[in-house]
């Protein structure tokens, strides 16, 4: 297919969207190859609703272009715009957005009754689709006498039944109760998988951001901030936003001293006025002399009671709360606050004096 | 890619494909509804005011410019007493229908008054019915010769001369009171429904009594809702043709609608000092109706902790009869009584003030009703076929206007939406008959003069806005992700407001297109400017009647109208629920 050779399915190049004096999307681009699942992850506030809703059409975008195989969708520059009825896209809503005053049957049905198909592929195409998600028993029911988690499973049968070209899901699992979100989570990313539509997902849950995409891209204040696969995102953050904002991180501010090799380093922090110098990996955009942030996920802190090698922090255990499977630490070292998972074997007990080994591996060096 | 080299065919083609992407149904029909509101409501208040600048020469002919007119408001020999008669009459009214509303409402909502969930429809029932029939119900109760009320007194009682006098500007202060109180009542009673109970208890326990604590705190956490509804019954009262016209007018008490009504279409026409008045009159309401607006209006929801209060009623102990009966006697008074008395005069050949069953006929009823009949009277007859028109057709007209209007409003951002949203708040402030001189003055020399169809604009024109709101309510409610859902399955804006928007909007469309029916089907203010021969409605046909034939025959056609009006409000009610109207 044509679309192919042009590299990405899905294509949004330098998009940008104000509202009032405020650039809520700030010329950000991105592609995604056929049938992938990709993540629009950030705090509220960030841009990744918007950046949905202009791929959906639902509002006008001021510069850019987005472009879905070979139709393009919003185009400033060449005055395209197609209206959101003419994308062919699935969308599942944050609210669900299921019509009151139809049955399941009918809410699933509207697609394809809009798309002028026969009757009788209809019947089959949606009883297939309610399977597909397991409402077949709820098919007569008002949409109103749905639950939360039963309306969420309807929204997405009427966003893939038509199979779309694009599945779009903004927030779609906030609504629900945690037990239910979970569960949601893999049954969403099942049911993606077997229909194999490409989708983009909206979410502030980096959880669910890391359970359920191909790929993710972190945002914030309009830009993005980093693009990867789950594991590189959380294992190579590119810097402390993205650091801090997935998973639960150590920060701890310091200069570059030395790259001995490519990506690799030293980084000097300071402890009551003493240096002290961390071999780490480098992340990108890392040089000799540059200040960065060292960043320790809590797994990859090491509690000892004694100083191994000579190289580890001292501190003091200010709080060790025992939950089965591991112990939640804090421990006090100079004005910081470490976040340690340790072993329950460990035994650390508050006011403990403990001596935190870092793994070279496991610390990187990241831009402020 | 480069834009520069572009070669002129794709230049072409750029400005095509932005061409299109402007021109969807949602823009094009967004685009003629606020051209025809724009018009509609701007067209007649621009040219009311430069109309009011216009001076007509003493023979008539010619007109110069000027503020000859504006002079005239207060050398006349009568428009100053109509001023002060307007404002003694508004005032008095006012009064005595916040009185009557705040105290309904209260027993209605906060206390423990027997049937209390019975009698609230029949509180708001004068609401809906025709001040101008109430004016000729009272008329013929409270007469001094021929006054039911009086001849019973002087039979019954034996009282010399006359127990009352309903002719005099105190009668209209009495029955514009009491029809306006439920309009009071319904800014009231919703937010006393929805107080929070712990506002009242806590008063309580400081030890302060019910009397107290309904004065000092139920009461003042309502004032905004009272001041609201007070100053929608001012302007109303301000407003209002029917009942002076009928009751005091004759008698020397002008005010400034019958003044304006004998502008407009009386011996000693003149539209410009016509155009003059209403200005005068709708610059005194649009003001208030804007404080009501911008800083009552918005204060009303601060008293109010939230939706989901089953407030505990008071335990008016033995006074809760004393509270049933009160209520009961303003149902009587406002309701009952007028209606009663409008059947007894209806069914007698002539009035005279006594009853006498073996007089009692239908043949009124035939002669206003039956109009295929060739003695039917032709006002009448006109004014049944017209005001079925203009209800049925104006309201479906003023509806579609609404539901599109509200859309816009709600449900897109584009440019002008302040300014509808703006638009349809302003017919609010203008009463009927103000608008409806703006419009005449407007489309006098326009082929639509003397047709219904100018009666239609200027209904739908100055109503519109009540329909809007009750979809506006609905809308509100509804996310617009239901909406935003149907465009992404394939759905075109119009296939998503047909499948979609309209069906979850129908209660409120049902509901405001009853209330303008009822509105339609009753107007007088708008219908007496603006009629002529051939274009009567029912209301004008009751003026007619009561003009130039009998009492009976007047109370005949009123009877009419009364019990469609019945009917329509009981359809209203089924279908809106108790809070539809306290929006």
């Amino acid at each position: 297919m044509n679309s192919e050779n042009q590299g990405a399915y899905l294509e949004v190049e330098n998009l940008v969207k104000w509202f009032g004096d405020d650039p809520a999307v700030d010329n950000i681009s991105f592609g995604i190859p056929k049938g992938a699942f990709l993540t629009l992850l950030g705090p509220s506030g960030c841009g990744k609703t918007t950046t949905l809703m202009s791929v959906a059409g639902l509002h006008s975008i001021d510069s850019g272009r987005i472009r879905v195989g070979d139709v393009v969708y919003t185009s400033p520059k060449e005055g395209i715009f197609l209206p959101p009825e003419k994308r062919d896209i699935g969308m599942v809503f944050q609210s669900y957005a299921i019509w009151p005053h139809m049955t399941v049957t009918q809410n699933v049905a509207y697609p394809l009754e809009i798309r002028k198909v026969p009757q009788s592929e209809i019947d089959d195409r949606v009883a297939d689709v309610l399977a597909l998600v397991g409402l077949t028993d709820m098919a007569e029911k008002m949409a109103t006498q749905l639950s939360g988690g039963q309306q969420q499973r309807a929204s997405l049968a009427r966003a893939i039944v038509a199979q779309p070209r694009l599945l779009l899901f903004d927030e779609p699992l906030s609504n629900l109760d945690l037990k239910l979100r979970e569960q949601m989570r893999v049954e969403l990313k099942r049911i993606q998988n077997e229909v194999g539509i490409t989708s983009i997902y909206v979410t502030h849950d980096q959880s669910e951001a890391l359970v359920m995409s191909d790929e993710i891209i972190v945002m914030s204040k309009g830009h993005i901030e980093q693009r990867g696969g789950p594991l590189e995102i959380y294992s190579r953050p590119v810097n402390e936003y993205v650091s801090n904002f997935i998973g639960v991180a150590n920060l701890i501010k310091g200069r570059v001293v030395k790259v001995t090799e490519p990506g690799r380093g030293t980084v000097k922090i300071t402890d009551h006025g003493k240096d002290i110098q961390v071999t780490c990996n480098l992340g990108p955009g890392i040089s000799e002399g540059s200040d960065a942030v060292l960043s320790v996920r809590p797994e990859n802190v090491h509690a000892e009671r004694e100083n191994g090698n000579g190289t580890s922090l001292e501190g003091e255990v200010l709080q060790a709360i025992f939950l089965g499977s591991h112990v939640d630490c804090r421990v006090q070292w100079g004005d910081f606050e470490w976040k340690v998972i340790a072993h329950p074997r460990a035994r650390l007990k508050q006011g403990e004096k403990v001596y935190l080994r870092l793994d070279p591996e496991h610390t990187l060096a990241v831009q402020p | 890619m480069t834009t520069q080299s572009l070669p002129r065919t794709v230049e072409r083609s750029l400005w095509a494909n932005r061409l299109r992407a402007l021109l969807t149904q949602e823009n094009i029909i967004t685009i003629i509804v606020s051209l025809i509101v724009g018009a509609a409501v701007i067209l007649p208040l621009l040219t009311l005011f430069v109309s009011s600048f216009k001076v007509l020469d003493p023979l008539g002919w010619d007109t110069t410019w000027g503020f000859g007119n504006y002079v005239t408001l207060f050398t006349d020999r009568i428009i100053p007493k109509a001023f002060v008669n307007t404002l003694i009459i508004s005032t008095g009214s006012t009064i005595l229908a916040t009185g009557l509303g705040v105290s309904l409402a209260w027993i209605n909502a906060r206390t423990n008054c027997p049937g209390r969930d019975y009698l609230e429809p029949y509180n708001l029932i004068p609401f809906f019915l025709s001040p101008f029939i109430g004016a000729i119900a009272w008329h013929n109760l409270g007469e001094p010769q021929t006054g039911l009320l009086n001849n019973l007194a002087r039979d019954v009682f034996g009282i010399e001369g006359a127990l009352m006098n309903i002719d005099t500007i105190w009668g209209v202060v009495w029955v514009t009171g009491i029809f306006f109180a439920p309009l009071v009542y319904l800014f009231v009673v919703g937010s006393l429904r929805r107080m929070d109970p712990s506002l009242e208890d806590s008063a309580r326990t400081t030890g302060a009594g019910l009397w107290r604590t309904t004065m000092t705190v139920t009461l003042p956490l309502v004032m905004p809702g009272i001041l609201s509804g007070a100053i929608i019954v001012f302007v109303t009262s301000a407003g209002e043709f029917g009942v002076p016209f009928k009751l005091s007018a004759p008698y020397g008490w002008e005010t400034l609608t019958t003044q304006i009504f004998s502008k407009a279409v009386g011996d000693d026409a003149n539209h410009f000092l016509g155009a003059t008045m209403a200005m005068s009159l709708g610059i005194i309401t649009v003001f208030l109706i804007w404080i009501q607006q911008r800083y009552i209006a918005p204060r009303s929801f601060t008293t109010v902790t939230g939706k989901g209060f089953r407030p505990n009623v008071l335990d008016l102990g033995k006074w809760r009869w004393l509270a049933f009966g009160y209520n009961l006697s303003f149902i009587f008074v406002a309701v009952i009584l007028p209606i009663a008395c409008l059947i007894i005069v209806s069914l007698h050949p002539v009035w005279t003030g006594k009853i006498i069953p073996e007089a009692m006929t239908f043949n009124n009823y035939v002669k206003t009703l039956f109009f295929w009949r060739p003695d039917a009277i032709q006002a009448a007859t006109n004014g049944i076929v017209n005001s079925l028109i203009l209800a049925f057709g104006g309201s479906t007209i003023a509806m579609v206007m609404a539901l599109v209007v509200s859309y816009m409003i709600h449900r897109t951002k584009g440019f002008g939406v302040r300014l509808l949203d703006f638009l349809s708040v302003v017919p609010i402030g203008f009463p009927g008959i103000v608008l409806a001189m703006g419009v005449l003055v407007t489309y006098i020399q326009t082929p639509i003069y003397a047709t219904l169809w100018i009666l239609m604009l200027a209904y739908i024109t100055r109503f519109f806005p009540y329909g809007q709101r009750n979809i506006s309510a609905i809308m509100m409610a509804i996310s617009e992700e239901l909406d935003q859902s149907s465009r992404m399955a394939g759905a075109s804006w119009f296939t998503t407001l047909w499948r979609i928007t309209i069906p979850l909007l129908k209660p409120g469309i049902f509901a405001g297109w009853i209330l303008l029916f009822i509105i339609f089907l009753r107007e007088l203010s708008i219908s007496i400017i603006l009629f002529s021969t051939g274009t009567e409605t029912l209301s004008v046909g009751v003026y007619y009647l009561t003009n130039f034939e009998n009492e009976p025959l007047t109370a005949a056609l009123s009877m009419a109208q009364t019990v469609v009006l019945l009917i329509a409000i009981y359809v209203f009610r089924r279908v809106a629920g108790r809070e539809a109207l306290t929006a």
